[in-house]
């Protein structure tokens, strides 16, 4: 529905919400929530168990209920795949409720971190701190990356919120456009100068968690963990968002409002899921559709299961990449754009997903 | 919903022309053009002008690539390879360009080299001005010959066209690379004197250089289960040099080092055996020997990671750089080989297993 800036008081319609779903439905949607919590714990196994070397299980055991153990195999589980692990499953659920987020707040399908100049902010910051102040390590550019996607959020929704209607979802994705292109040439021209950015860059660039420890996932936990908590209570007022400006407003949402305090989420999840593994794609894109189709769309229910999904999806894919090029490791950013791809398209044929 | 923009999924940004080609590079080892070219196959850089050299001229060099070629005098306007126009000024012969593979100011291998009043050529792998080699109207290319693919540094497959002209302006010559880095540098040697470097100075820096040698021998004679591994940790990947490729290796194992044969060198790229962190143990060395073209970027890289306390020798800090594939001269061969001989003499032949 086009924004007429003439709010009527006609448009409202008699429920605020979706159409109430049956108990029936609702069992069905609560354990599918619980079928996907179990995939995520066996993930989590896997995801502690597998890898580029190779360990018994027993052994794996040992790591958590022997703690006088000590020995490489048990170095590589408790100080390698753990952090590591848990870093998956707080980035996944960061950025797949980020990107349901942003898809539900700027009303647009394929929103995603890398639309809104999140990534570009993080990757300026990161070059930015290598070329001025010399930092060279993940846990060093973590507060730089941070710092860089917050600021771009908060750039590209002050661009979008300037002018009487506010932060429409075409301003907004103009707004993203924009400064992802600034930021970006900036960052390229610093990394063709530099060859120690360039060299950071190369490596970040791709979406990693391998060479990210407990430092890093303690620096960022606090916020991956409280974003994704306020994220997951976000549901009715991106239902009440989707149902258009003048009907929300009707309604006697304050949009504006609403809107900027779901971009502060965006930006702290966003941002601290960039700044941990490096500018993933498409799971911000592709879980939120896949969390669509799965309970059509009531954010109140597309919110948990795209927390749990962004996880396993995450975690599938990190696992992969580390047993299939052993003993060597393929980035997860890799794998996800290769496995992510294909099954984005198939979703896409599969229903129509421009229904927001 | 009509007022729904199209979104424009943006693509990983900054990717661009010079990520591409230098990403390559380094993703397949590290920053040499050795290594950068090791992958193509046969060229044919080095299309021979026999036809234009006269016989029984006045200067007559033969070649790595095992041709003669000859000239009525004695070049004096040389375009070298970076690592080549080192070695030949060392021996007292200075080119008027140069061409290099990366910025000469961070090249670990041109350091302590004063190339004031050379015209550079280039800086990048596979790029040379061509127009600028042309106003410098030379009548000598000197590069390295690499004996696997057949062709001369800057000549490789991959690189631009302009650096392919190069070796129309004149005869590309070089000594080869080998198994022995002293092969190459006795090859300078010779090319040098027959473009009138002084003999006498050539034999006095050998005779230091074989007293290092030397003194290198000493060190791991009385060590001789000392072993050591060669390794570039880099991204994710814990690289480990397979010797073979490594001229310099060849010559520490040669000279009593026990320099570490990996066991399974990757398939397409033999020049390492790439591991994961997780497999950064598989070898226990007593000493470990980090690329120093990325120094102490390798160092750190491996200390942030917790697999290294179970590497005994870094655990017991027995580590140093090692020379990587980029030694030319006497000289720089003498000072690297004087401190890893100070080093050895302080390692311990029971760290590793």
């Amino acid at each position: 529905m086009v924004a007429t800036g003439r709010p009527s008081a006609t448009a409202a319609p008699t429920t605020t919400t979706p159409p109430k779903v049956s108990i029936a439905k609702r069992i069905g949607l609560g354990g599918g929530l619980l079928l996907a919590l179990g995939a995520l714990a066996v993930l989590a196994f896997f995801s502690i168990a597998l890898g580029s070397r190779s360990i018994t299980i027993g052994t794996v055991f040992d790591a958590f209920f022997d703690p006088s153990a000590i020995s490489p195999d048990l170095t590589v589980i408790r100080d390698m795949r753990v952090p590591r692990t848990l870093l998956a499953i707080a980035v996944g659920a960061a950025l797949a409720l980020g990107g349901t987020l942003l898809q539900g707040v700027a009303r647009n399908p394929l929103a995603d971190p890398g639309v809104m100049g999140i990534n570009a902010g993080a990757a300026l910051a990161i070059v930015t701190a290598i070329m001025l102040i010399g930092v060279q390590s993940a846990g060093g550019y973590v507060w730089f990356a941070f710092i860089g996607a917050g600021i771009s959020t908060v750039l590209v929704y002050g661009l979008a919120a300037t002018g009487r209607e506010g932060a429409t979802p075409v301003k907004l994705a103009l707004a993203g456009a924009a400064v992802t292109a600034v930021f970006s040439s900036v960052t390229s021209a610093v990394v063709l100068a530099n060859v120690d950015a360039l060299n950071e860059m190369r490596f970040w660039q791709v979406g990693a968690l391998s060479g990210r420890f407990m430092p890093v996932f303690w620096q960022l936990a606090p916020f991956l963990i409280a974003g994704s908590a306020l994220a997951l209570f976000a549901g009715r007022p991106l239902n009440t968002l989707a149902l258009g400006d003048d009907v929300a407003r009707a309604l006697g949402q304050p949009v504006a409002l609403t809107r900027s305090i779901l971009f502060a989420i965006i930006a702290v999840l966003c941002g601290a899921a960039t700044a941990a593994a490096g500018p993933i794609a498409f799971l911000g894109l592709m879980v939120p559709h896949i969390a669509r189709f799965i309970c059509g769309p009531d954010y109140r229910w597309i919110l948990p299961y795209s927390a749990l999904l962004g996880p396993v999806l995450l975690l599938a894919c990190d696992i992969t990449g580390r047993v299939v090029t052993a003993p060597g490791e393929l980035q997860v950013g890799v794998v996800i754009g290769i496995v992510g791809a294909p099954a984005f398209i198939a979703l896409a044929r599969f229903r129509r997903l421009v229904q927001l | 919903m009509p007022e729904d923009p199209s979104g424009k999924v943006s693509l990983p940004l900054i990717v661009d022309r010079k990520t591409t080609p230098m990403r390559r590079r380094t993703v397949l080892s590290s920053l040499t053009a050795l290594t950068a070219a090791a992958l193509v196959l046969a060229g044919c850089g080095a299309d021979a002008k026999d036809d234009a050299s006269s016989a029984g001229g006045a200067w007559s060099y033969t070649a790595g690539d095992g041709k003669t070629y000859t000239a009525d005098k004695t070049p004096t306007r040389i375009i070298a390879h970076a690592y080549a126009a080192k070695a030949l000024m060392e021996f007292g012969i200075k080119p008027v360009g140069i061409y290099a593979d990366g910025k000469v100011a961070e090249d670990v291998g041109l350091q302590g080299v004063d190339f004031t009043g050379i015209e550079i050529l280039g800086e990048e792998w596979g790029k040379i001005d061509a127009e600028k080699a042309v106003t410098l109207a030379p009548d000598l290319i000197v590069a390295d010959w690499w004996p696997a693919e057949g062709v001369y540094s800057g000549q490789e497959e991959g690189v631009e066209d302009s650096a392919k002209k190069l070796s129309e302006l004149a005869d590309v010559v070089g000594p080869a690379q080998g198994d022995s880095i002293v092969g190459v540098i006795e090859g300078y040697a010779t090319l040098a004197k027959s473009l009138g470097a002084d003999a006498a100075a050539i034999d006095s820096a050998k005779a230091t250089f074989d007293e290092a040698v030397a003194r290198f021998q000493a060190a791991t004679a009385a060590k001789p289960n000392l072993t050591a591994l060669a390794i570039s940790p880099y991204d994710d990947v814990y690289a480990v040099a397979v010797p073979k490729y490594a001229p310099e290796l060849l010559d520490f194992q040669k000279w009593g080092l026990k320099v570490i044969d990996p066991e399974t060198p990757d398939p397409e790229f033999p020049y390492w055996e790439s591991l994961s962190f997780e497999n950064a143990d598989k070898y226990q060395p007593d000493v470990l020997l980090f690329d120093d073209r990325n120094a102490p970027g390798g160092q750190e890289k491996l200390a942030s990671q917790p697999i290294a306390a179970n590497i005994k020798a870094y655990a017991a800090g027995a580590m140093t750089n090692w020379p990587a594939y980029w030694l030319h001269t006497y000289t720089d061969y003498t000072a690297q080989l004087d401190k890893l001989t100070t080093f050895i003499e302080s390692a311990d032949e029971n760290t590793g297993e």
